[in-house]
Formats: C-alpha cells, sequence, structure tokens
C-alpha cells in the first residue's frame, strides 16, 4: 500500500555541505540515479540563500551567488534534489519517512544517509532578561528573513545582542537599510566573531560596541519600547551604577548556533558533548554503521570554505563505504554459488 | 446587536468563564463569554503550573477542597472527549527531615479526609526507585497517583472551540467598564458597547473584584496579585522526572515545584511575590536565580542551560483563602466565582458545574440540547499533525498538500496545523494566537526559525500587509516598515 522508493545514497539538507557532498559523492564513482538530495526549504542552499553580504569563499562571493551556484553545479550534473521536503523520520534500517506537497506521505530506503543538517540559532531562553516579553524581538536570523527575504525592517531603532558574525552583519544590513542600530552590545570582553571584521561592520557606519555590557531588562507591553544595560563587574554582574535606560523600537539578538539535530537524536545516535554534534570516525560515520555526518550539523564552522570541505570530505567517504558494501554482496553471492 | 438580551453573560475568558460555557452550551441556552484580552486564556490561565492537584492541600471542609478532588477526576474525561493533552503522572511532595515528614502526614491525614485516594509516604528507596534523579538529601515522599497534568491554555481552547461550535458567542477585547440593571436585564458596557443579559457570571479572575465593585456588591475579600515566575527546559531534558515533584509547602505556599508538561517539556517554578500590577508579568533576573536554586534543591544534576524561555502568571489570591463561587446577595442572578487560585486548574471541571446548578437554582430555564455536537468543531478535534497516526498523517497530506509543508521544526508544525488554527472557531489571528493553538515557535529555537513564516501565512490567509501581523495585542505589530 505505502510508495517505497529505494535509493543509495540520501543527503538530507542541500546546504553548502549537503551540495558539496552529493557532487563529491559523484566525482567519487557514485552514478547520480543513486543520489537523492532532500530539502525542507523551497530553494537549495540552505542559509546561504538569507546571507545576501558579500565574504563567502575564494571570490568573495555573496551567500546567494554561492548557492545559486553549487545548486546549479548539482543540478547540472543530474542529481535529484527534492525541495518543500522535510523528513519526519529515520530507522535504524535506514527506512526515511519523508513528507512533501509533490509525493506526499512517503517512505525511502537507503543504503546510506549523509546528515547535512546544518545548525540553527540558539535561543534567547539561556539569556536570562527580566521584564516583559512584548513583541518587537527578534532573533538575528529572523530579523534577516523579515529584512532580506520579505524587505520589511524589524523596527526604527533598534538595538543588536551578541557579537556573533551574523549580529555584526544584521547591524550593518539594518543601517544600509535605513534603519538606525542604536548599539551592539555584548556581555563577553571581546566580539565572538573572528571572521567578520568589527570595523567593516560597525565602525564603518558608526555603530557604537558596548562590550562587557548586558541587557537586564526589557520594558514594553505590547511592543517593546526600551531596555536597560548595565556594565559588568569582574565575576560578570550587573554593576547598579551603571545601570542606564536607553530607548529602542526593536531588540535583535544573536546567541550563537548549535548543531541541528534531531533525526541523529532521535536514531539514538552517540553525540559529543563538545560539539552537540554526533560523535564521528574518521571517516565521518556516526556510531550507526552506514550514516554519516558532516557541516554544520556535525560540528559549528566558522567559515563556508570549511563546511564545503567538510561536505567534500563526507562525499568520498560516504562513496567508499557504498563500494565496499557492494564488493561484500558480490562476495556473499559467489559464496553462495 | 443591542437588542439581543442574551440568557447568559459569562466575563471572562480564563479557564472558569470557558468551563461554564462549555457545560452551559449543552443546554438551550442563549449565552456569551465577554473577554477583556484578544484570545481566550489572555491572564492566569495562560502562564500557571499546569498541574492537576490531587487535592489534599486545602483545608478539610473547604470549598476549595470539596471542588479540587471533584474536578480533578473530572479533567481526564473531559480531555479525552476534547483531545487536549492530559496525563495522569502523579505528584510527590518531598520531605527533607523530621518536621517536613510530619508535615507530609498532616497533607496524609487531611488528603484522605478531602476524599483522594492512594495517597501514601514513601521512602527514601521507594522515592529513588521512581525518581532516579531526585536529591539524595530527600528522605520521604507523600506519593498522590492521581494527580497529573495538563496544558491550562490548551484545555481552555478546547473548552472556548467546543462552546462556540455549541453556539456561544465570545466577544474579544470586551473589557467590562460599567454595569447596570434594569428591572430584566443586566447591562454590562466596555467602552460604549453594551451587552444584555439575564443572567451574569463573573469570571474575571484577577479583576473580578474590580467587576463586582462595578455591580455595587464589593466581594468580603481582597484580591492580591501574587507573580510567579517559571523555566521551561528543552525536551532534551524531559526525563529528568516523570512526576510532578514539589517540597514540602511552607506558609508561603506550594513552594517551587519541577514537573514534566503533556508536550515533553519541564517545567520549573514558580516563585511567590506580591506585585503591585496585575498585568505585572515581567520576569525578573532574582527571580529566574530563586527558581534555579529551588530546582538544583530538588533534582541537583537538572540541567538548567537547556532552558529555553522565562515567563511569569499572575495568581488571584484572595486574603479569605478559599474560592467564593455564590449568586450574588443584593443582586440576584448575578453570580461571583472569585479568589479563584491554585488548584483552581483542577478544580475547573468542578467549579463549572457548580456554577451551573447556581444558575438552574436562581431560575435559569435549562433544557437539554438533542444536537449537542461533542467535539471541538463540527469535524472533530482537529488534530495537529504531529499528534496524528502514521495513517492519519498520510491522509491529511493527501487531502491538503499544506500539511506536507513543516513551518515550525523543532515542534513539527504543518502549514496545515497553521491554517487550521487560523480558520477554527475561535480563530487565530496573531504569532502568539497561532502559537499556543499548534506550538509553531514553542520549541528549542523559541520561534527564531519560523516566526517570520508564520506571520507570512497569516498575512497571506487573512489578506493583510505582513507588518499588520500582531504578536498578541493591537499595538504589538511584529516588525516595522518596509525597507528603503
Amino acid at each position: 500500500m505505502s510508495k517505497t522508493m529505494k535509493k543509495r545514497l540520501v543527503i538530507i539538507g542541500s546546504g553548502p555541505a549537503g551540495l558539496s557532498c552529493a557532487l563529491s559523492a559523484l566525482k567519487n564513482g557514485i552514478p547520480k540515479e543513486n543520489i537523492l538530495v532532500l530539502e525542507r526549504e523551497e530553494e537549495l542552499g540552505g542559509t546561504l540563500n538569507l546571507c545576501i553580504h558579500a565574504g563567502f569563499g575564494k571570490d568573495n562571493k555573496t551567500g546567494t551567488e554561492l548557492a545559486t551556484e553549487l545548486a546549479d553545479k548539482v543540478r547540472n550534473a543530474g542529481i535529484t534534489c527534492m525541495t518543500s521536503t522535510t523528513v519526519l523520520s529515520i530507522d535504524k534500517r535506514k527506512i526515511i519517512t519523508l513528507i512533501s506537497p509533490e509525493l506526499g506521505y512517503t517512505k525511502i530506503t537507503a543504503e546510506a544517509i549523509v546528515l547535512a543538517t546544518g545548525c540553527r540559532e540558539r535561543s534567547r531562553g539561556g539569556l536570562s532578561i527580566g521584564g516583559t516579553r512584548p513583541a518587537g524581538i527578534l532573533s538575528a536570523g529572523t530579523a534577516q528573513r523579515f529584512i532580506n527575504l520579505e524587505g520589511y525592517m524589524p523596527g526604527a531603532k533598534t538595538v543588536v545582542v551578541g557579537t556573533t558574525d551574523l549580529a555584526l552583519v544584521i547591524a550593518r544590513r539594518i543601517t544600509l537599510e535605513g534603519g538606525q542600530v542604536v548599539f551592539v552590545c555584548d556581555s563577553k570582553k571581546k566580539p565572538q566573531s573572528e571572521r567578520v571584521k568589527v570595523g567593516e561592520c560597525l565602525d564603518y557606519f558608526n555603530i557604537p560596541l558596548k562590550l562587557h555590557t548586558t541587557i537586564t531588562r526589557i520594558f514594553g507591553k505590547d511592543r517593546i519600547e526600551g531596555v536597560e544595560i548595565a556594565e559588568l563587574d569582574k565575576k560578570g554582574r550587573p554593576i547598579k551604577e551603571t545601570k542606564e535606560r536607553v530607548e529602542c523600537d526593536s531588540l535583535v539578538y544573536s546567541c550563537g548556533f548549535i548543531p541541528e539535530n534531531e533525526l541523529a537524536n532521535s536514531l539514538g545516535i552517540e553525540m559529543r558533548q563538545s560539539t552537540h554534534g554526533p560523535r564521528t570516525t574518521r571517516k565521518m560515520e556516526t556510531s550507526i554503521d552506514g550514516i554519516f555526518s558532516c557541516g554544520n550539523s556535525r560540528m559549528i564552522h566558522e567559515d563556508v570554505d570549511d563546511i564545503i570541505l567538510d561536505g567534500k570530505k563526507a562525499g568520498k567517504f560516504v562513496a567508499e563505504h557504498l563500494k565496499s558494501l557492494k564488493e561484500d554482496k558480490k562476495k556473499k553471492k559467489e559464496k553462495k554459488q | 446587536m443591542s437588542k439581543k438580551v442574551y440568557d447568559v453573560a459569562i466575563i471572562g475568558a480564563g479557564i472558569v468563564g470557558t468551563m461554564t460555557a462549555f457545560y452551559l452550551s449543552k443546554y438551550n441556552v442563549n449565552a456569551v463569554v465577554l473577554e477583556a484580552g484578544i484570545d481566550i486564556a489572555s491572564g492566569t490561565t495562560r502562564a500557571n503550573s499546569a498541574v492537576i492537584h490531587a487535592g489534599y492541600d486545602a483545608p478539610e471542609g473547604s470549598l476549595k477542597a470539596k471542588l479540587n478532588v471533584k474536578g480533578a477526576k473530572m479533567v481526564g474525561p473531559i480531555a479525552k472527549q476534547l483531545g487536549v493533552h492530559y496525563k495522569k503522572c502523579g505528584s510527590l511532595v518531598l520531605g527533607y527531615n523530621k518536621k517536613d515528614l510530619n508535615q507530609l502526614k498532616i497533607l496524609l491525614v487531611r488528603g484522605k479526609k478531602n476524599g483522594v485516594r492512594g495517597l501514601e509516604i514513601l521512602t527514601q528507596s521507594q522515592l529513588r526507585k521512581m525518581e532516579p534523579n531526585v536529591s539524595r538529601d530527600a528522605k520521604y515522599a507523600l506519593y498522590a497517583p492521581s494527580a497529573g497534568i495538563v496544558c491550562p491554555y490548551d484545555l481552555a481552547y478546547a473548552l472556548g472551540e467546543n462552546s462556540c461550535t455549541n453556539g456561544v458567542d465570545y466577544i474579544f477585547e470586551y473589557k467590562v467598564d460599567k454595569i447596570e440593571k434594569n428591572q430584566r436585564n443586566y447591562l454590562l458596557y466596555s467602552n460604549n458597547r453594551v451587552v444584555k443579559a439575564k443572567y451574569v457570571v463573573n469570571a474575571a479572575g484577577l479583576y473580578s473584584d474590580e467587576i463586582a465593585e462595578m455591580l455595587g456588591d464589593p466581594l468580603p475579600f481582597k484580591i492580591i496579585p501574587r507573580r510567579g515566575e517559571y523555566l521551561l527546559l528543552d525536551k532534551c531534558e524531559g526525563k529528568v522526572v516523570t512526576h510532578t515533584l514539589f517540597v514540602t509547602p511552607s506558609e508561603k505556599g506550594k513552594g517551587i515545584l519541577v514537573s514534566p508538561t503533556v508536550d515533553g517539556n519541564v517545567l520549573v517554578g514558580p516563585n511567590a511575590n506580591v506585585v503591585e500590577s496585575k498585568a505585572d508579568t515581567g520576569v525578573t533576573v532574582e527571580g529566574v536565580r530563586e527558581i534555579s536554586e529551588g530546582a538544583r534543591g530538588i533534582v541537583p544534576s537538572i540541567n538548567l542551560n537547556t532552558v529555553i524561555t522565562t515567563f511569569a502568571g499572575v495568581r488571584s489570591t484572595p486574603t479569605s483563602g478559599d474560592f467564593y463561587i455564590q449568586e450574588s446577595k443584593k443582586f440576584p442572578r448575578f453570580v461571583h466565582a472569585a479568589g479563584i487560585e491554585s488548584p483552581g486548574l483542577a478544580s475547573s471541571p468542578a467549579i463549572g458545574e457548580y456554577i451551573i446548578k447556581i444558575l438552574d437554582r436562581a431560575g435559569l430555564k435549562m433544557e437539554e440540547k438533542e444536537d449537542y455536537i461533542p467535539t471541538r468543531t463540527k469535524d472533530g478535534n482537529c488534530k495537529l499533525f504531529m499528534d496524528m497516526t502514521e495513517s492519519e498523517k498520510r491522509n491529511a497530506v493527501r487531502k491538503d498538500p499544506h500539511y506536507a509543508k513543516i513551518v515550525c521544526r523543532c515542534e513539527m508544525v504543518t502549514e496545515g496545523d497553521i491554517i487550521n488554527a487560523i480558520k477554527r472557531p475561535i480563530p487565530a489571528h496573531t504569532i502568539d494566537m497561532v502559537k499556543r493553538r499548534t506550538r509553531a515557535g514553542m520549541g528549542r529555537c523559541q520561534g527564531g526559525y519560523c516566526r517570520a513564516k508564520v506571520a507570512e501565512i497569516i498575512a497571506r490567509e487573512l489578506n493583510i500587509k505582513i507588518s499588520d501581523v500582531k504578536k498578541f495585542t493591537s499595538n504589538s505589530n511584529v516588525i516595522g516598515g518596509r525597507t528603503k
């Protein structure tokens, strides 16, 4: 009754890791018709599609350019990619249950699976800020989606919390789009971002940076009306005398990223505490035979080039794995005969 | 509309108001619920401990004791009828020393007198078998197997939707500001609008004292707003406890608890602080610290780095210490249901029934409906995709491709679920209304991924601009204007 498709290799996620993995598997001898890439968004490319700023890859491309380039390569190579397709579950026999408007509720049996599910923003739950929870508080990723894809601003006067790459880039974007960034702050003493320069994102646009400073309270009942900020003492506690109320109508926070591993967790794959990603062998295989992990879902990478490299490696190893499976089968057959 | 006279007007769409509407809608009675907020469960019902208390806390002979024990037994069948998640997980009150043990024994005796079944005091080894992560300092525990957990606003939505499907009207953003009485009816004003009704139920929760004063019949006690702050933990920490764990209660109240939730998270809290404003649902850094310490005292290994959100609710604590549910002595056919604090949620079915009996005695004509619909909508209970069985999922996707599109990846909420919430009997038209009905944005990323998508869907379905989509109130636009 249920439709069950078969594919030798299924790659979950079409960000830079998933796409480069697909290309590398092809290059390492897996025929194109045996490879399937699944993507839950409407477009291939993953988070790159939100990054309309330059600074990706060797030629300093924008994220969207890089996404398009990778996606075109994969499509032109004849690899099947299914978009708007979400994997609901995977079982240990590598049967993937997925839904898509096109195929409905479907199961696919794979011989090998690569988890390239990327990462997500950390929620602000950990940022224990006092006060109310009005509208106008957005994660940097949400703000990026609203501004870059929908063409809407978070507000007219924005406070940015955090100094990740994304926080700095979004502060610059808001300024470029005609908004005012009141300041960027972080409770750390140094900016968290290593790759993106504070100079090119903040200084150049006269956006103040307040380090070792935290938001202690949020004001406003319906929409945010302001925040209370305070400098921190040596032990990281807010200094009362430095408390100050600052008016704003929106707050964008970026608390860093965490690998997305719902599927790996539900499979019972062994995880590494330090990276929040699956424990992988030298050949990027997880604790379950034939299930591989790469890119930001394996561990957070600073640079997209490293992610692409991770995907490439995974593609090579998974191709080797599939070849050895085939040889094993052959040998078994020969033995029987 | 002003010519219409309702048989019954219920002020307040919290758990008491919706429960009353639920029972009332089984009869041929013309009823309306007037709610000051934008949605059902806008006050205390939205943010509380979500516990169905067994009934050993309330003093013997009190109305609280009677309604709690009775109500707790009724929650399960109602939840089943309306497709609400409810789990009889049992509760444990922990004792750390001999003094606590004496207190537990008092609770045991009291509980038995109140009619709570199955209560027993456990030894440390029995306790540790049931809850291996509990503090080693906990030496005793009072076990109440009949205690449970439910999602309070989900229950209120279900009651609201079912009563709405059965003909009860709901009017939102209707804050009653003046009450008059003519010979036959009560006139309930809000901003120059008026609703007329023969019978009125004051289920205004924190504001029930103000309603009583408007009527000219002040309550014989004061209502003190007491704020409780909470932490919600990620589902990955969801198995750290399997029962609702309390510490031995003190004069200050039941104290901090650590409890599983029906959705698989862990809830920690509340503290109890008297606040000036009834609307003060702000969270304080000190409060978060206080409940974190409390939680570590119960489960030392609890991983508080997994907190996904913090929130606070305000409860309406009566200085009298008991529920006050009776017809006004001065104004016939006007029923007060005030001072409903914990265990109000557990008691709510019994409170609803109790109010119906008062209305009946006061002369309300009540004949049972022949065409009563037992579910939330005519078509059933609006099951969410993630709650469906495999064949239900398959069918849902086949019938409506929107069910094949996941919008909230943390809670696996589909576009079909969201469109359904926007079109349900009491329709969702804000981000938070969608969130509470579908759980979109309630997972570990707290809407970081799906908020923009939910806003797009609301804008599209309601044919409004995305910049006009609100978070919860009429002034809470999610985003600002267009980019340049």
